[in-house]
């Protein structure tokens, strides 16, 4: 329990400044809403553009005109922001030891690998968690302030909750990346090239059909907006393969990091 | 000049790896465009049908896009994010690294002014993002002479891609500016990621009402507005400006606390 | 000429850490001991001089010149810090050709007489050396432009003790052809074997500067010893004893002045056993303490 500990206030700083962000970021855009919705009449004509014209325009194969539709817009840039956070809290959290030369201190304590790792995924769990949580807060308070139409309560948990599969994935994937990789060094920089990768291919994939197929490389893509929008909450059948991909992810690590040669130079 | 070398060497693979990376993204969004002008073109004649008024309200961003280059520059913002990020990743990354490998006590014993390592670390960066944005546009020009149906202007090609360097620029000077208040900087990663991701999600955020205004000078993926350029075969003036002000200030910060900054034992 | 000046010194971290007003002036052709144990300055004095830190009042000179303003003093200037840390990915041969770059004079000669003398493999990746011979780097790499000032942060941790012995040869051999040396250290022993002068720091101030010869003459031993019957404390009363401790049959104190005094007080007891050691720094340090403050 101690390394949990250890490992929360040490990323208590960083948790702190990413949840101020986050506010912020559902604050600016909520304080755009009224500019999206006041533009009305052209909203007929809007829903007839053709997806990939609405893609270019930045605005997905959403009705931005309604408030769920707004949000969803919104929460595009809100889970990027939260990818970015899960990504590089992952591979930095087992990373660090080597990073900051104190593998050799933890390592020699009578712990086993896998306990530091436990210790490390949970306290990272617990960050992203902090994190979702804001982000519900926060933005059910600024959306219930701007919003005259329908309660939207459910879409936005559903979001959260798709958000949060997507911090799982990523958090995971940045974990395995550092235990894998014999560089600690450049397994963030190999994280943060992976996260706008699936970034940009979410953006590819808007534009043409033909290349749906690599949505399975982007996690931004596992949960559709579209369908939480109409009310449908989220697929069970996907729900089950990104915690099934999470969890095998974390194997890989425990498995990957019990072989390291730790590099204590 | 010895600085310069060496760091010029150590820098050589990553900037390779940005700008195939870079390109492999120019050349997925163009190899998109036969489909996209396809369905924008049947779009348009749908809009024949609507009044002026509202053709006028959207008909400006189909003409554009439409064509090749109006297609690219609405995609250019992605290749903007990756290189502001290989730019931001750099500045934030040249001078803290001394002190994160904790080689400082190598280089800042020799006879070399403070100002002088500033400078030829600096100059290093701009040869990599100089060279890095080279190689991309010379293999995109190829591309889009490729995918073009109808040919392109060069002159509007160029026009559309030099932002790229010059948000690069103004991304390189905010790294280094950031990165000196740092005594060490275990980790630039968060750092460059943030800073670019913050801007471009408030630009993007901005853009949704107001073109003009003040804010527009927050987020500099902001400062070459894609349509602008297409109607004027210009930049703004002001943004160059104010991204010229925002280098050389940043530069400025640089040099006056990197020259005053303790450097501390390991 | 006086190679180093430090006026006045201040240098505040935040509240704890740092030195108060030092002052010393290190000759040409000296080699200097600066002796303090961890935390108390050394390291701050000499990032000083490097010109890596900035004093926070008084001054640091170099030749004569300020070491922070003027950055032209590092040429003459070697540096072996206790810990080296170099690029990773670099040969050792490329490191130090870039650190020979610096000084616009041909080094080769000097790299090949130093590595081979150190035993070093020029070939090698930095990254693969064991922490003693990334110290040999360290050596070759302060040497290798034939500085007229050496400076030396706990220079011989990690090295073994035929490599320490190369060492202090390879030092000696520079001050023979006229280099001065600020030698930095918390192992009197070594100090006391080069060394002309020493100064003493405790908690950022000098306590002490003395000549060698000086501390030599004034210099302290240890000295227990068992008898035959059981000793009185009076026996051993004489000045220049301190820290008695009588138990019995056996006797041990600090001793310091004229060697022969205290010889014929032992010999006037029938001795069992007898040593005579150098104390250890702490005990010298406890010494100057208990009188300085």
């Amino acid at each position: 329990m101690n390394i949990f500990w250890r490992e929360l206030k040490a990323g208590r700083k960083g948790l702190i400044i990413w949840s101020a962000c986050m506010v912020l970021l559902i604050a600016s855009g909520m304080g755009k809403y009224t500019a999206y919705s006041s533009g009305g009449a052209s909203g007929e004509l809007f829903n007839q553009l053709p997806s990939t014209v609405k893609a270019l325009l930045g605005m997905g194969s959403l009705d931005v005109n309604v408030m769920s539709g707004y949000f969803a817009l919104l929460f595009l840039y809100v889970e990027l922001t939260a990818a970015i956070h899960a990504v590089l809290l992952g591979s930095s959290i087992i990373a660090k030891e080597e990073r900051d030369k104190t593998a050799e201190f933890l390592m020699a304590k009578p712990v086993s690998r896998s306990t530091v790792v436990t210790f490390k995924l949970l306290a990272a769990l617990t960050n992203i968690v902090v994190l979702n949580l804001v982000t519900l807060i926060s933005s059910l308070v600024l959306v219930s302030i701007y919003n005259k139409g329908q309660d939207i309560t459910g879409e936005i948990s559903y979001f959260l909750w798709s958000m949060f599969m997507v911090q799982l994935v990523f958090l995971s994937f940045g974990a395995l990346l550092s235990a894998w990789m014999s560089q600690a060094k450049s397994s963030g920089a190999a994280a943060a090239g992976v996260l706008v990768g699936s970034f940009v291919i979410s953006k590819i994939t808007d534009l043409s059909d033909r290349l749906s197929v690599l949505n399975v490389l982007s996690p931004f893509k596992y949960f559709s907006y579209n369908r939480i929008v109409a009310g449908e909450g989220l697929s069970p059948g996907i729900l089950i393969l990104t915690v099934l991909l999470t969890a095998g992810l974390s194997a890989l690590t425990y498995y990957f990091y019990g072989k390291r040669e730790l590099d204590i130079g | 000049m010895n600085i310069f070398r060496h760091e010029l060497k150590s820098l050589r693979k990553s900037g390779m790896l940005w700008a195939a990376a870079m390109i492999a993204l120019a050349g997925l969004f163009l190899s998109l465009y036969p489909s996209v002008a396809g369905d924008t073109e049947d779009f348009r004649k749908l809009l024949e049908g609507y009044p002026a008024s509202v053709r006028a309200m959207l008909g400006i961003h189909l003409d554009v896009i439409s064509s090749l280059m109006g297609y690219y520059s609405m995609v250019f913002v992605y290749i903007a994010i990756c290189g502001a990020i290989q730019a931001m990743h750099l500045g934030a990354s040249i001078l803290s690294r001394e002190s994160r490998e904790r080689t400082a006590d190598f280089l800042l014993v020799k006879p070399v002014s403070r100002i002088s390592i500033v400078t030829a670390k600096l100059l290093a960066a701009c040869t990599v993002i100089i060279a890095t944005d080279m190689v991309f546009f010379a293999v995109t020009a190829i591309l889009a002479g490729a995918v073009a149906a109808a040919g392109y202007s060069m002159h509007l090609f160029v026009l559309l891609n030099l932002p790229l360097l010059f948000i690069q620029m103004i991304f390189l000077a905010i790294g280094l500016a950031v990165s000196v208040f740092f005594s060490r900087l275990k980790n630039v990663l968060p750092l460059s990621l943030g800073t670019v991701f913050g801007l471009y999600i408030a630009g993007a955020l901005l853009n949704a009402d107001a073109k003009e205004g003040a804010g527009r000078y927050l987020s500099p993926f902001q400062y070459f507005d894609s349509i602008y350029i297409i109607e004027h075969s210009g930049y703004e003036i002001q943004y160059l400006f104010a991204g010229a002000l925002l280098i050389a200030v940043a530069v400025a910060v640089t040099c006056r606390i990197y020259v005053r900054k303790d450097i501390h034992a390991v | 000429m006086t190679v180093i000046e430090l006026n006045h010194l201040t240098k505040h971290y935040g509240k704890s850490r740092g030195i108060r007003d030092v002052n010393l002036a290190v000759e040409e052709g000296e080699i200097f001991g600066f002796i303090g144990p961890n935390g108390a300055g050394k390291s701050t004095t000499i990032r000083t001089l490097l010109g890596l830190i900035y004093p926070t009042s008084g001054s640091a000179a170099v030749f004569g010149r300020n070491c922070t303003e003027h950055p032209e003093i590092r040429k003459e200037l070697g540096y072996l810090p206790s810990e080296v840390f170099y690029y990773d990915n670099m040969r050792v041969i490329d490191l130090l050709n870039y650190s020979a770059s610096f000084y616009k004079k041909d080094c080769t000669k000097r790299i090949r007489e130093l590595a081979e003398m150190m035993d070093l493999d020029l070939k090698k990746k930095i990254d693969d050396l064991s922490f003693g011979n990334k110290k040999k780097v360290g050596i070759v790499q302060g040497l290798l432009h034939e500085p007229k000032l050496i400076i030396l942060d706990e220079p011989t941790s990690g090295l073994d003790p035929l490599m320490q012995q190369k060492f202090f040869e390879l030092i000696a051999e520079e001050n023979r052809k006229g280099a001065t040396v600020f030698f930095s250290s918390h192992i009197l022993s070594e100090v006391q074997k080069m060394c002309s002068r020493v100064a003493f720091i405790k908690e950022g101030e000098i306590i002490k500067l003395e000549r060698m010869s000086t501390l030599q003459e004034s210099s302290y031993k240890r000295i227990s010893l068992e008898s035959a019957a059981a000793i009185r404390k009076e026996d051993f009363s004489l000045a220049g004893v301190s820290h008695l401790e009588v138990n019995g049959n056996a006797a041990k104190f600090i001793f310091k002045g004229n060697i022969n005094a205290i010889m014929k007080a032992i010999t006037a007891v029938e001795l069992r056993n007898l040593s005579v050691e150098e104390p250890d720094l702490e005990e010298i340090f406890m010494h100057y303490y208990v009188k300085e403050d």
